[in-house]
């Protein structure tokens, strides 16, 4: 059987979000801020698979353990220089928003160097590039679907006993859920925390520098991407891991299949309103439930509870 | 300030607008675009606390209001005035004869200022207007929650607004864009300084309008709100509306300055209104200023406007230094300022100041020390209380 490539490029895709929601969801956890740079980092991941497959002619897959630990140390000297630094001075959630925004700026900056530098030096077009052919195939589908699909198992399984079985993960949920109760019981909350963003940034990277096997990517992919990472975890819920995990999914699948059946429906014209999915995703969650698949599930349960709260009364009251 | 109008006026001709002259003319309009967007963004986010991300959402409106409304408008007005004028009907030939149009339209407005000045002021309602309305439509999803929702909202926005301009060709003419009718044809100089003149008196308009608010009442229980809005919900007010109304308000100022805009360069495309400049500068402006405080702001306009217009300017020169296009430099400059200005001032140059009520000498009322020991309070209370007793006995 022959499952048509654009399914295929969508689950790819989907689990490459998935990554991205992961990682914005742990650190609006941990930090209690929307991280506007989040996206940027998949920008960094994009140009190491680039450097190992075009300026080395190396396969990018190398590049992936490069991506992570490059992309947890920016993200930990983020962190480190100017995130801490501005909670320690009591600044408030706004404030290191827009700190965020101004890192995203910056680094984006950086990215769009990086990526000039090639053309100025080397001669070398780095924007607007694929590395499909630097990609193997395994069962008649392109390698990348494999690898996204399982990465993002993996991880998703990893997270999960992290999280739930060792000491380090349940400190980093304590964190979460009170700071200053954390560090009574004696948690170093600044080790938690750079753990946390070394994590979050190591796995934007990673799933950063998928992208370009399968999608054109550019110095400005990894900021426009960061409107489907926040529907994705807002979609989840913004304060569950496993609300971003389908979050980030549902986005990313729906975003291409959306495109696919617009152009297929409408015309091509549609093609042109893909950025737009994800945004209205964003505004027709924020409208019916603003806490996202999370908030839903609570409510079905606690209306469940009630009912069969109700049901016993009932049964009492019969006999 | 007052100088570079006077030289503004003074140089109405065309043979000495250049060089130097043009470098502080453009400055002039710039300073005046932007100060009335930092000025309405100091209202909100300064005194209200809204962070309002979406000033480029806001700017994109008042230029597109001209470019869909009230060009069309100037083309309808000069046909009943007897001018010919190329047929502009459908989507294709809108774009496609509306340079000839424009300059037809020129030709009339030369002849009719009181009909041209009519219409910028008539653009500037409209503006106002469909800038309110949206204000309205971006409070809708998030104003009731968290503030970063807020945030996260108004920065998608800017995005879908930029995408929706560039393929829905008759709102400002796609990517190729559209020319506008110069309102300021009559003027027998040059065009770039009475565009300034007005848009100064208009950030400077706008600059007085907002210092008067922020001492009134109303701008009191802003401040209250930015302070803690659950004391203002209990006292009574309604804080939802009240946050809506300065959004409103404020998004109505700000499409001004897209109109203005507009009218400066003679023509409209989405590509103009990027969220990095009509955003981020004027955040950096704020930031740098000192939020909450209006002089603040004024400063921060100031030297951020001649920063970038001089870097814009002196690109050749400052472009031999570095192997990459200036317009990254100027990322990392936004970017670093933002990050330095948060850490090592985070007050701004001029630090907030308590308010200016006429006739109420507030510094004294907030500094005097008002003297309770409320250890000693209670007790106070109980020596109080049979004394009233014994009255009613």
């Amino acid at each position: 059987m022959e499952i048509p490539t654009i399914y295929l490029m969508a689950i790819t895709y989907a689990s490459e979000l998935t990554l991205l929601s992961i990682g914005f969801t742990l650190t609006y956890l941990t930090a209690k801020i929307p991280n506007f740079a989040h996206g940027t980092y998949a920008g960094i991941g994009i140009y190491v698979a680039y450097t190992f497959a075009k300026f080395w002619h190396i396969s990018p897959y190398y590049g992936y353990p490069v991506a992570f630990i490059l992309g947890g140390l920016v993200s930990v000297i983020v962190y480190k220089v100017v995130i801490g630094t501005l909670s320690k001075m009591g600044s408030g959630s706004i404030v290191l928003t827009i700190a965020t925004l101004a890192i995203q700026i910056f680094l984006g900056a950086l990215v769009n160097i990086y990526a000039y530098s090639f053309v100025a030096f080397y001669g070398q077009y780095a924007s607007g590039f694929l590395l499909r052919e630097w990609d193997f195939e395994f069962l008649g589908i392109a390698g990348i679907f494999w690898v996204a699909i399982g990465l993002s198992v993996v991880i998703v399984l990893i997270l999960h006993y992290l999280l739930t079985k060792t000491k380090l993960g349940i400190s980093m949920r304590a964190t979460a859920e009170d700071t200053e109760l954390a560090s009574v019981l004696g948690i170093n909350i600044q080790n938690v925390q750079i753990f946390s963003w070394f994590l979050t940034g190591g796995l934007a990277c990673l799933a950063g520098a998928m992208i370009p096997m399968w999608f054109m990517s550019s110095p400005t992919t990894g900021s426009a991407i960061i409107t489907s990472i926040m529907a994705g975890s807002l979609l989840g819920g913004f304060d569950s891991v496993y609300g971003a995990i389908i979050g980030g999914f549902t986005i990313g699948f729906s975003e291409i299949m959306f495109t696919l059946w617009g152009q297929q429906l409408l015309g091509p014209w549609f093609g042109e309103y893909r950025p737009l999915i994800p945004m209205i995703f964003l505004i027709t969650i924020l409208l019916i439930e603003p806490r996202g698949l999370q908030g839903f599930y609570e409510r079905i349960k606690s209306r469940r509870s009630t009912t069969t709260a109700m049901k016993v009364k009932k049964e009492e009251t019969d006999k | 300030m007052i100088g570079n109008i006077a030289l503004g006026l003074l140089s109405a001709f065309p043979a000495e607008i250049a060089g130097t002259n043009r470098l502080i003319v453009d400055i002039a309009m710039f300073f005046g675009l932007l100060l009335i967007v930092a000025m309405a963004l100091n209202f909100q986010y300064g005194n209200a606390g809204i962070p309002n991300m979406g000033c480029a959402v806001q700017v994109i409106i008042g230029a597109f209001s001209v470019s869909a409304i009230v060009v069309r408008l100037d083309f309808w007005i000069a046909s009943m005035a007897g001018v010919k004028l190329d047929d502009w009907n459908d989507p294709f030939k809108w774009i496609y004869s509306n340079p000839n149009n424009v300059i037809a339209t020129n030709e009339f407005f030369k002849n009719n200022a009181l009909l041209s000045m009519g219409i910028l002021l008539l653009s500037i309602g409209i503006a106002l207007v469909f800038g309110a309305l949206i204000g309205y439509l971006l409070a809708l999803p998030a104003i009731r929650l968290r503030a970063t929702y807020l945030m996260i909202v108004l920065i998608t926005m800017a995005d879908a607004s930029q995408i929706i301009g560039r393929n829905v060709t008759w709102i400002s003419g796609g990517t190729l864009g559209v020319f506008i009718p110069d309102v300021f044809a009559w003027y027998p100089g040059d065009r770039g300084v009475i565009t300034a003149v007005v848009t100064l008196f208009l950030g400077l308009v706008s600059f007085m309008v907002f210092r008067t608010m922020l001492n009134s009442p109303y701008g009191r229980l802003m401040r209250s709100l930015r302070e803690n809005e659950v004391t203002v919900g209990s006292v009574g007010k309604n804080v939802v509306g009240i946050r809506r109304n300065i959004l409103m308000f404020a998004s109505g100022v700000t499409a001004i300055a897209g109109v203005m805009n507009v009218y400066y360069l003679g023509f409209s495309n989405e590509g103009n209104y990027q969220r990095a400049y009509w955003t981020y500068w004027p955040w950096l402006m704020l930031i740098l200023g000192g939020p909450g405080n209006n002089a603040g702001t004024f400063l921060g306009a100031a030297v951020v406007i001649a920063l970038r217009r001089i870097i814009i300017v002196y690109k050749f020169e400052i472009s031999q230094f570095f192997f990459f296009p200036i317009s990254y430099l100027e990322d990392i400059l936004l970017g670093g300022l933002l990050v330095i200005v948060m850490i090592f001032r985070p007050n701004g140059l001029i630090p907030e100041k308590l308010l200016y009520i006429p006739g109420v000498n507030y510094s004294k009322m907030v500094k005097e020390e008002v003297k309770v020991d409320w250890r000693a309070a209670p007790k106070a209370r109980e020596k109080k209380a049979p004394k009233g007793k014994e009255g009613k006995q």
